[in-house]
C-alpha cells in the first residue's frame, strides 16, 4: 500500500502508478498536453509540473511514480508560472490562427492557454514557416501548429503499429511528416488524429465545416462495416454527419477505430442512392409509389404461392441489415409465407464455419471476447488477414505480440508483417497438410482430455503427411516441429480462423482439424466477419435449417415453442441455401426470391450461372440502398434506408449485442424491418410492428438465446454471450469430415487469383464513400514482385487477367508479402471483380463454398 | 405641531406650490416626442438590427466564420455553416441571425475577434411575418450599408472598441493580443 498527500488528500493505492494517475483518482486534475491515456508516457510538454517535498526541482507527473510518503502540491505560484513559460514557449511558434483552425473550441493547447497561458509574449523572432499540406486526400497537415507532444507517433508505433510517422527537422525547426512524405502511405487509421492536441493534423472531410458547437445531436452508434462492431459517435449537424469519432472508454474498440469506421460514412449521402420504389416494366424499371410497388410485391407473392406452393419462395437476408431487419424477412418466409428457404452471403463462409464448430462444441464456441486476445500468450492466424478484414481485432493480436505473445500466422502475413514470431507460408491452398501435420504431432506429444470422443475419434483417424507432403506443401518439418513446440507451450492461446479457411480445398477437413488443434491446445476461437452482422443473421434464423436463437428446425420441440408464442405455424422440412437456391432457380423450381440488401451478382462466384438463374425467376424484389447489378435485374426495386438513417441491433463476431441508432431522421428509403412488416401484413400477417424496437421485443420473446433482453440492457452493454438466455448445449457430436485420410494434391504451377480484402474497402458498399474511394481508387492487381518479373511487368503496367469466365485488363501492384503464385484482386468495383473471374463448387458437409476456376493467364498489355 | 406647520396646514401652502409648478410647465414646451412623426436619433452604441461587417477591400463580409458568436450567443440564434474554399481557405456560405428570438446582449459583438458583426442603431424593423426577421448573410450585409455604412468603422472602432481588430499573426512575427484592448 502506497500512502502520499496531493494538495492535502491522502490519497492509498493499491499498486504503483504516476502521481497523475494518482491525483486523478483523488479528483485533482493536472493539467497535460503530451500525456494520452494508453499511450506510453513521455514528459515532454512540461505542463504536468508539481511540487514535490523533498525535492529539489519540480516534477512532470505523468512520469513521477507516486511513491510512499510523498507529498505533492500541483497549484503553486511557482508552478503557475512554470506552467505559463513552457506554454509561452509553446506559442514561439504556434500561430495564432485559433478562427480558423478546425480544431478550435476542442483544442487543449487553446485551454491551456486560456487558463495558464501568457497574456503576450515576448519573442519578436519569427516564427516556424510551414505551409498547410494538401498532398494527401484524407489528412490534412499543418505543422505550424504542432507543439511536438508526440502523441500521435506514440498512438501510430505502440497502438497501431503502422510506424508511419515520426518527427524531422532539428530544435524549434521540428515537425511530424509521414515516412512516404506528402501522401500518407499508412493504414489511414485516423487514430493520430484522435490524440493530436491541436490542429496539426486533422481530417480532410469535415474540414473547414466544423466546430464542436456546431454539433447538434450526438448519437452513439455501432460501425457498419465489419464484424467487429467498433462503437463510434455520429456527430450531427441537420441531416448531415459532420464527422465520427470513437470514444476512450467506449465499447470494445475504446478510443480507436479503423479507417472505415472513422472516415467510410459518406457512403450514406452518396448520389447513388435510391430514392423512389421501381418496377420493371418491359425491361425498364420505372418509379411508382410505395403503395404501388407493395400491391405488387403482395399480388405477385400471393400468385406465385397459390400456384407452386410456398417453397418455390425464396429470402436472402444481409449481413449488413440489423438483426431487426433480418428476423422480419425470416418470419416473412417461414411464418407468413411457409417456407424454410432462406439463407445469406453468411453461407459463404461464415455460417458454415460457426454451425461447423459449433457442432463438435457446442453453441457460442466462437463467442469470445475481443479485448481479451491481447491478453493471450499466443494466437494461431489462418485463413486470412485480420488487420484487413476485421482490423480493430488484428490490432489486439498486434497487442498480444507486442507484450511478449507469440503469433503464428499460417498464409501471407500481411498486417501481422511485423507483429508474427514467424509465419509459415505453405503454397497455396496447402493449409491443409500443414495443419494434418501440426495436429497429428501434437496429439502424439499431448495427451488429449478425452471430452469430446467424437473428435478424438476422428483425430486417431487423421492421415499424418509424410515428409515428401511437407515438401509438396513447399513446409520443412523443422517448421512443423516449431509449430508444434510453440503452440505447446501456449497457455491461453487463441486461434483466427479466417474466411480462405474455408473457401478453398475441403472446407470441413480444415475446420476440423482447426478445431482439433483447438481442442488440443485449449485455444479460444474467432471466426473473422467481412459484415457487421454475419452473426446476428444466423441468430435471427436466416439459415435453411435453423430458427431464431439457433434451434435446429429438426426438432420438433423447438418449432411447437415458436407456434405456441406466435400462433403462427413453422414449416417443417428443410428449406434451400443460398446455393440451392440459385441452383432451383436455375431449374425452374424456384420462383420468386426476395433479396434484402446483397448484390447477389456481384458478391457470388459463378457469376453467368447467377445472371441466368436470377433471369429465370418469375419474380426478382431487390430490396437495397443502391441501384445494384442485381437490382438492375429486378422485377420491384425496394429502396431501404441505410446504416445511420434506422435503429436496431448488430451482432458482432463474438456475439456481443450492439445497438445501431439513427442520427439522420430523414431517408431516401424505408426502414428494411419495416417494408417487410407491410408486405407481410398484405400477405395476412396479423402483427403490426411500428418500430424496430417492437420487432426486438418479439425476438426475445421466441429466441430462447435472446430471451428478455431488454434495448436498456443491450444500450448498458450488458448483452454480451451467453446474455440471459440458453445456450443450446447437448446436441453437439455427430460431425463429418471430407477426406479424413486422405490429404491434397498441390498444384505447383497454377498462377492461382485469390481475394484480396484491403482495409480500405468492404464489398461494394465502400465503393460509395468518396474518402475511401479517393485512398483506394481503382482496382489493382496485386502480384509477388518475382511473379511480376517473370511476365515482365512493373507496378502501374497492365495486365490481361483471364480465366474462362472473363478476360479483363486491370493495373498491377507489387506487393512483396505476397506468396509466389498467387495474384489477388479485390470484389469491390463494378466490372473488374474478383467474383466475376471465379466459379464455385458446393462442399456437401459443410454447405460451404469452394472457388474454383481460380488458375488464371496473365498477360502483360502492350501500351 | 409648530406654528409654522399649522400655517402651512390651514394655507395649503404645499398645493399652491404644486400648482405653480403646474402653471408654470402650461407655458413650455412639451418634452414627449410624437412618435412616429417625430423621431429620436439612438444614443451611441444603441443595440439594434444586426448587421454583418463589410470589408471595404473585398466587398464582402469581413466574418471569417470562426463561429465565437454562435458560441457565446445565449439564446443560440446565430446559425453559421462554413465549407473549404478552392484554395482550402475557410468560406462563409450561410451566416443567418433568427432576430426575433435575440436578446440584445451583444456578446455575438464582443466575442468577435474581428469586428464582423455589430448591433446597428437602427431599431423599427417591425413587420408582418416571421421570415422578415430571419436575417441571411446578405440581409446582415445589406444593413451595414444601409444603417452603419455612413457611420463607419470610426463609429463602431470608438464605441464598440472590438477586442482586436485585426486577427491575423504578421508574417514572421510572434505577437500576441496586446495587453490592453
Ligand atoms: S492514420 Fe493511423 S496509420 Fe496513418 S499515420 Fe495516423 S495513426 Fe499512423
Ligand atoms: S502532430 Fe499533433 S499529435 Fe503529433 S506531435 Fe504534433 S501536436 Fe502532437
Ligand atoms: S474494425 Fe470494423 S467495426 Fe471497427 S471501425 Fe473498422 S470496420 Fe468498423
Ligand atoms: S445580441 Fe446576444 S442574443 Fe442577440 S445574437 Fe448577439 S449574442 Fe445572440
Ligand atoms: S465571431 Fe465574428 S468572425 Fe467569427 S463567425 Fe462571428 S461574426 Fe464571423
Ligand atoms: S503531460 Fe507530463 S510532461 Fe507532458
Amino acid at each position: 500500500m502506497i500512502k502520499l498527500t496531493i494538495d492535502g488528500k491522502e490519497v492509498e493505492l493499491e499498486k504503483p502508478v504516476t502521481v497523475l494517475e494518482a491525483a486523478k483518482k483523488a479528483g485533482i486534475r493536472i493539467p497535460t498536453l503530451c500525456y494520452f491515456e494508453g499511450l506510453s508516457p513521455f514528459g515532454g510538454c512540461r505542463l504536468c509540473l508539481v511540487e514535490v517535498e523533498k525535492l529539489p526541482k519540480l516534477q512532470t507527473a505523468c512520469t513521477l511514480m507516486a511513491a510512499d510518503g510523498m507529498v505533492v502540491r500541483t497549484e503553486t505560484e511557482q508552478i503557475k508560472a512554470a506552467r505559463r513559460a513552457m506554454l509561452e514557449f509553446l506559442l514561439i511558434n504556434h500561430p495564432l490562427d485559433c478562427p480558423y483552425c478546425d480544431k478550435a473550441g476542442e483544442c487543449e493547447l487553446q485551454d491551456l492557454v486560456a487558463k495558464y497561458g501568457p497574456e503576450a509574449g515576448r519573442f519578436a523572432e519569427g516564427k516556424r514557416q510551414h505551409p498547410e499540406n494538401f498532398d494527401d486526400p484524407i489528412i490534412v497537415r499543418n505543422m505550424e501548429r504542432c507543439v511536438l507532444c508526440t502523441r500521435c507517433i506514440r498512438m501510430c508505433n505502440d497502438l497501431q503499429g503502422a510506424y508511419a510517422i515520426t518527427v524531422t527537422g532539428r530544435g524549434s525547426h521540428s515537425f511530424v511528416e509521414p515516412f512516404s512524405g506528402g501522401k500518407y502511405n499508412c493504414e489511414y487509421c485516423g487514430n493520430c488524429l484522435t490524440v493530436c492536441p491541436v490542429g496539426a493534423i486533422m481530417s480532410r472531410l469535415h474540414r473547414h465545416s466544423y466546430r464542436p458547437w456546431f454539433v447538434e445531436k450526438e448519437v452513439e452508434t455501432t460501425c457498419g462495416y465489419c464484424g467487429v462492431g467498433c462503437s463510434l459517435i455520429l456527430q450531427m449537424r441537420e441531416e448531415r454527419i459532420i464527422r465520427t469519432i470513437p470514444r476512450v472508454g467506449l465499447g470494445l474498440n475504446n478510443g480507436l477505430l479503423c479507417v472505415r469506421g472513422r472516415f467510410g460514412y459518406d457512403f450514406v449521402e452518396s448520389r447513388d442512392r435510391l430514392s423512389t420504389p421501381m418496377i420493371n416494366v418491359n425491361g425498364e424499371l420505372r418509379p411508382v409509389s410505395w403503395q404501388e410497388a407493395y400491391e405488387f410485391v403482395i399480388r405477385r407473392l400471393k400468385e406465385i404461392k397459390e400456384t407452386h406452393g410456398p417453397t418455390a419462395i425464396g429470402g436472402i437476408a444481409s449481413g449488413r441489415c440489423t438483426n431487426e431487419d433480418n428476423y422480419m424477412l425470416q418470419r416473412l418466409m417461414r411464418f407468413v409465407i411457409g417456407t424454410n428457404n432462406i439463407d445469406s452471403t453468411a453461407r459463404l463462409y461464415y455460417a458454415p464455419a460457426v454451425a461447423y464448430l459449433e457442432q463438435i462444441f457446442g453453441q457460442g464456441i466462437t463467442a469470445n471476447l475481443i479485448p481479451g486476445i491481447a491478453n493471450s500468450d499466443g494466437a494461431l492466424v489462418i485463413g486470412g488477414d485480420p488487420t484487413t478484414i476485421n482490423p480493430i481485432l488484428g490490432l489486439q493480436i498486434r497487442a498480444l505480440w507486442r507484450s511478449g505473445g507469440k503469433v503464428i500466422v499460417v498464409g501471407a502475413p500481411g498486417g501481422l508483417k511485423r507483429f508474427a514470431s514467424y509465419e509459415v507460408v505453405p503454397r497455396p491452398f496447402a493449409e491443409e497438410i500443414v495443419l494434418s501435420a501440426v495436429v497429428s504431432r501434437l496429439v502424439k506429444e499431448k495427451e488429449l482430455k478425452g471430452e469430446l470422443t467424437h473428435l478424438e475419434e476422428k483425430i486417431k483417424g487423421l492421415k499424418e503427411p509424410a515428409e515428401g507432403d511437407l515438401q509438396a506443401a513447399g513446409v520443412s518439418a523443422e517448421t512443423i516441429d516449431r509449430m508444434v513446440t510453440d503452440l505447446k507451450a501456449m497457455e491461453t492461446p487463441v486461434i483466427v480462423i479466417g474466411p480462405e479457411l474455408l473457401q478453398h480445398g475441403r472446407p470441413s477437413k480444415n475446420l476440423f482439424l482447426t478445431a482439433a488443434l483447438a481442442y488440443a491446445i485449449n485455444a479460444r476461437m474467432f471466426v473473422l466477419s467481412e459484415r457487421p452482422n454475419y452473426q446476428g443473421v444466423i441468430d435471427m434464423g436466416c439459415l435453411p435449417d435453423m430458427l431464431p436463437g439457433g434451434r435446429p428446425i429438426d426438432f420438433e420441440m423447438f418449432r411447437h415453442k415458436i407456434e405456441e408464442t406466435l400462433g403462427k405455424e413453422v414449416p417443417q422440412n428443410k428449406g434451400l441455401n443460398l446455393f440451392e437456391m440459385i441452383d432451383a432457380a436455375a431449374d425452374g423450381r424456384l420462383k420468386a426470391l426476395y433479396v434484402m440488401g446483397e448484390d447477389l451478382l456481384f458478391s457470388l462466384p459463378g457469376r453467368e450461372k447467377t445472371r441466368k438463374a436470377l433471369e429465370g425467376l418469375d419474380l426478382l424484389i431487390v430490396q437495397d440502398i443502391y441501384l445494384t447489378e442485381t437490382a438492375k435485374m429486378a422485377d420491384v426495386v425496394l429502396p431501404a434506408a441505410s446504416w445511420s438513417e434506422k435503429d436496431g441491433t448488430f451482432t458482432n463476431l463474438e456475439r456481443r449485442i450492439q445497438r445501431v441508432r439513427a442520427g439522420r431522421t430523414i431517408s431516401s428509403g424505408r426502414p428494411d424491418w419495416q417494408i417487410v412488416s407491410e408486405i407481410a401484413r398484405g400477405l395476412g400477417d396479423d402483427k403490426v410492428f411500428s418500430s424496430a424496437h417492437d420487432v426486438w421485443e418479439e425476438v426475445i420473446h421466441i429466441s430462447p438465446l435472446h430471451a428478455g433482453l431488454s434495448y436498456e440492457d443491450i444500450s448498458e452493454g450488458k448483452a454480451i454471450w451467453p446474455y440471459h438466455g440458453e445456450p443450446l448445449r447437448g446436441v453437439e457430436g455427430e460431425f463429418d469430415v471430407e477426406g479424413l485420410d486422405s490429404l491434397p494434391k498441390v498444384d505447383t504451377d497454377a498462377i492461382i487469383l485469390n481475394m484480396h480484402r484491403p482495409l480500405y474497402h468492404s464489398g461494394s458498399t465502400s465503393r460509395r464513400s468518396k474518402a475511401l474511394i479517393s485512398i483506394f481508387p481503382e482496382p489493382v492487381l496485386m502480384m509477388n514482385p518475382s511473379d511480376a518479373k517473370g511476365i515482365g511487368v512493373e507496378e502501374g503496367e497492365k495486365v490481361r487477367l483471364a480465366t474462362s469466365n472473363a478476360s479483363i485488363e486491370v493495373k498491377v501492384k507489387i506487393d512483396r508479402d505476397l506468396q509466389q503464385g498467387v495474384v489477388s484482386l479485390s470484389n469491390t468495383f463494378e466490372g473488374v471483380n474478383f467474383m466475376r473471374f471465379v466459379d464455385y463448387t458446393v462442399e456437401p458437409t459443410t454447405g460451404s463454398m469452394v472457388i474454383t476456376n481460380n488458375s488464371v493467364k496473365l498477360e502483360k498489355v502492350k501500351e | 405641531m409648530t406654528v409654522q406647520e399649522l400655517f402651512k396646514k390651514i394655507f395649503f401652502v404645499e398645493i399652491l406650490k404644486g400648482m405653480a409648478l403646474t402653471l408654470s410647465r402650461l407655458f413650455t414646451k412639451p418634452v414627449t416626442r410624437r412618435y412616429p412623426k417625430e423621431k429620436r436619433p439612438a444614443q451611441l452604441g444603441f443595440r439594434g438590427l444586426h448587421a454583418l461587417v463589410r470589408n471595404p477591400a473585398t466587398g464582402d463580409a469581413k466574418c471569417v466564420g470562426c463561429g465565437l458568436c454562435a458560441a457565446i450567443c445565449p439564446s443560440r440564434c446565430i446559425y453559421i455553416y462554413t465549407s473549404e474554399g478552392p484554395d482550402h481557405q475557410k468560406v462563409v456560405d450561410r451566416y443567418e441571425i433568427e432576430v426575433l428570438r435575440c436578446v440584445y446582449c451583444a456578446f455575438c459583438v464582443e466575442a468577435c475577434p474581428f469586428g464582423a458583426v455589430v448591433l446597428t442603431p437602427h431599431y423599427e424593423y417591425a413587420d408582418y411575418s416571421r421570415e422578415d426577421f430571419y436575417m441571411t448573410k446578405e440581409k446582415l450585409l445589406e444593413n451595414w450599408d444601409k444603417y452603419m455604412g455612413e457611420k463607419g468603422f470610426e463609429y463602431f472602432d470608438k464605441f464598440w472598441n472590438p477586442k482586436s481588430t485585426h486577427f491575423t499573426t504578421p508574417e514572421g512575427q510572434a505577437i500576441w493580443r496586446r495587453k490592453s484592448g
